[in-house]
């Protein structure tokens, strides 16, 4: 993608969050109370700033992504297969998705576990029982050091339990 | 408190084995960080954060000051060998350290970038001594409308030097100020974007934003390109540096290690543009201008200085205004907050000692450095042979542990997660994401002054220009804007005009 590609999608996407947070979300997600009678101190007043300069910064972006000139050729991209590399970021999103449900029920522990083999799978790591092993004691010895050393209660999960 | 008193009291904090140890366990943590190709001194110091809760204030903050300093030093050493800069900072070192290290005198570029390190950290220490108590005592003058028109003026010039243009910069913090305002209202209580989950009402997490933003897009790219960053690495060769060859740079290196402490002190220029500043005027003053690029050894020292001086120089703003000179500056500002301080000029007054007892561990570091630097060096190569398919998995569970070890909640685990991807879009979009995380840390305080400055006049907005303190901050402001803007500008016209002509 070319720089002034970037710069109208970003000019655009900021006019749209703009109007989305001045017309949708703040007048629906931000309370404030009745009694304000300065609208500069009512809760109200700063992300209604923002949101308007962010529309601004949109303006700015679309007119100095038109301004910019086209480019001659179009820029090389930073991998060789991109159907197989947003099949990658597709499985790293799931992965964090199923880590963050993941977690109260089978315990930070063996959900971290579980995490660091499916990483190194999806990145067909060319040490593989390097990274089963590092896939148990990591998680392990974090789990020692926050639970023993620094005191934090980590969540255990409802199966296996650790001392 | 006096002079003396302060220092002894911050002598008497420090000087323990605990603190030693983790300055020079920060330091080695740094130097291996910022060496590992794809990690970088700002993920080293966010990782580090978490362990740091156990420690006391002044264990904890200096086991992070060790981290920065190894990591500035540590980003050079793939710089030379694999011309691949662990931080951006590094990029001006790639550009006669490896060229050094083709000719097989690796060892001695990176003698060089060692011992303009350490010179350049120590002057930047002293500066620090020297001129935080001094500004922070013209802050206590400072009330709300001096506070927001000196917050305004950072996030201007962090948006506006933090990346390639002066929009995006502005885009991304407004972003992370839009972010700040999730939670409870500051004055009135009432809820803001919090959807009526109880987990958002006292606003994100900053540690899960943080790692979130600067961690999670690291790992993610690594699962986009998993063959980036691959290179080959450079033996050291039997050179090494002579202090001849020392005392012939040393001018560059004290004229880097300036540079670096002047544009460390203004909030949000960084190491980078300092570096490279060093390196230009090094080329313009050298007798062997013509070598610069090729292997000239005083080009590495320059620009080591350079990233160097910031180190200590970013903390200025820190320690006496409470305002983050960069982003390994904001996480030590989290830091700060975790262990119930504010850094800011009445941490002067209130806590002296730690302040003094920083002070006193960053001189000592200087000295770590070195060490563990001269050790790091013939190290590399173990640490370069890292595979990346079990560093980063790593990486990812030391990110889940740390987040969740804040606030023992796993709501911040998707937070950082969410963050993750914002910030990965924010580098694929080349968005810089220093100041969306700035914004996000000032924007409350911001807020709060600002609030405060209108219902200390009546809500006239005149009080924001009440004198000469708030005056020069607006006209910093807008020297910096109309700057950025007219740059901006004839970096459009430039290749247009070149277009042309061809």
């Amino acid at each position: 993608m070319s720089d002034r590609d970037i710069q109208l999608r970003l000019g655009f996407g900021a006019l749209v969050a703009s109007a989305l947070f001045i017309f949708i979300a703040i007048p629906n997600l931000v309370s404030a109370p009745s009694n304000v009678r300065n609208i500069v101190l009512s809760p109200l007043f700063w992300p209604y700033a923002i949101a308007g300069f962010c529309g601004l910064t949109g303006v700015g972006l679309v007119a100095a992504g038109l301004r910019a000139p086209k480019p001659q050729t179009e820029p090389e991209p930073d991998v060789d297969d991109i159907p197989k590399a947003y099949l990658r970021l597709l499985g790293i999103a799931i992965i964090m998705l199923v880590t963050v449900y993941a977690m109260p029920r089978l315990g930070l522990v063996w959900t971290c576990m579980l995490a660091f083999t499916a990483t190194a799978l999806l990145v067909r790591t060319s040490h593989p029982i390097t990274a089963l092993v590092c896939a148990v004691v990591v998680p392990l010895v974090l789990y020692f050091f926050f639970a023993h050393v620094a005191g934090v209660a980590i969540p255990q999960g409802q199966f296996v339990r650790l001392p | 408190m006096s002079f003396l008193d302060s220092l002894l009291a911050g002598l008497s904090l420090v000087a323990n084995i605990e603190s030693f140890l983790a300055l020079g366990v920060g330091v080695a943590i740094g130097v291996v960080g910022g060496a590992i190709p794809g990690m970088s001194a700002t993920m080293a110091v966010a990782l580090t954060l978490p362990f740091t809760f156990a420690m006391s204030p002044i264990t904890g903050i200096l086991l992070l000051l060790g981290v920065y300093k190894g990591g500035i030093f540590g980003g050079s050493i793939p710089a030379i060998l694999i011309k691949t800069p662990g931080t951006p900072a590094s990029s001006a070192t790639v550009l006669d350290g490896y060229p050094l290290a083709e000719q097989g005198k690796a060892g001695k570029a990176l003698g060089m970038a060692l011992w303009a390190s350490c010179t350049a950290d120590l002057i930047s220490n002293l500066a620090l001594i020297l001129f935080a108590g001094w500004l922070a005592s013209f802050a206590l003058n400072f009330g709300p409308p001096e506070f927001f028109a000196l917050i305004l003026f950072s996030l201007t010039i962090i948006a506006g030097v933090s990346g390639n243009s002066l929009l995006r910069g502005a885009l991304s913090a407004l972003l992370g100020l839009m972010l700040a305002t999730i939670g409870l209202d500051l004055v009135y209580g009432t809820n803001r974007f919090t959807f009526g989950n109880s987990n958002m009402m006292g606003g994100l997490n900053f540690i899960a934003v943080l790692i979130g933003l600067f961690a999670i897009p690291e790992i993610v790219g690594m699962v986009w390109n998993p063959k980036a960053h691959d290179g080959k690495t450079r033996t050291l060769g039997k050179n090494w540096v002579t202090f001849q060859e020392y005392k012939d740079s040393f001018r560059s290196i004290v004229r880097g290690s300036f540079i670096g402490v002047f544009l460390g002190s203004i909030p949000g220029i960084g190491a980078a543009p300092s570096a490279f500043l060093s390196y230009s005027e090094a080329r313009r003053k050298s007798k062997n201008k013509d070598n610069f690029g090729k292997g000239e050894l005083e080009g590495v020292a320059a620009a080591e200085a350079g990233n160097n001086g910031v180190a200590g120089a970013t903390l200025i703003p820190l320690l006496a205004l409470g305002v983050p000179g960069d982003v390994i500056t904001a996480i030590i500002m989290g830091a700060f907050m975790i262990h119930g301080l504010q850094p800011g000029p009445m941490m002067f007054i209130l806590n002296a000692d730690i302040i003094y007892g920083l002070f006193i561990g960053l001189i000592v570091s200087s000295v770590f450095l070195f060490l563990i630097g001269s050790v790091a060096i013939r190290g590399f190569k173990y640490v370069a042979d890292i595979p990346r398919g079990v560093l980063f998995p790593a990486v990812l569970v030391l990110c889940i542990y740390g987040v969740y070890a804040v606030n023992n909640n796993l709501f911040d685990v998707g937070v950082m997660f969410a963050m993750g991807w914002v910030g990965y879009m924010m580098v694929r979009y080349d968005i810089p994401a220093a100041p969306f995380l700035i914004a996000f840390i000032l924007g409350p305080l911001l807020e709060d002054n600002f609030r405060q400055s209108m219902l200390m006049s009546g809500s006239s907005p005149l009080i924001l220009f009440r004198g000469p303190i708030t005056w020069f901050f607006w006209g910093l402001t807008c020297i910096t804007v109309i700057a950025i803007i007219r740059a901006g500008i004839k970096a459009t016209r430039g290749p247009v005009i070149s277009s042309d002509l061809e």
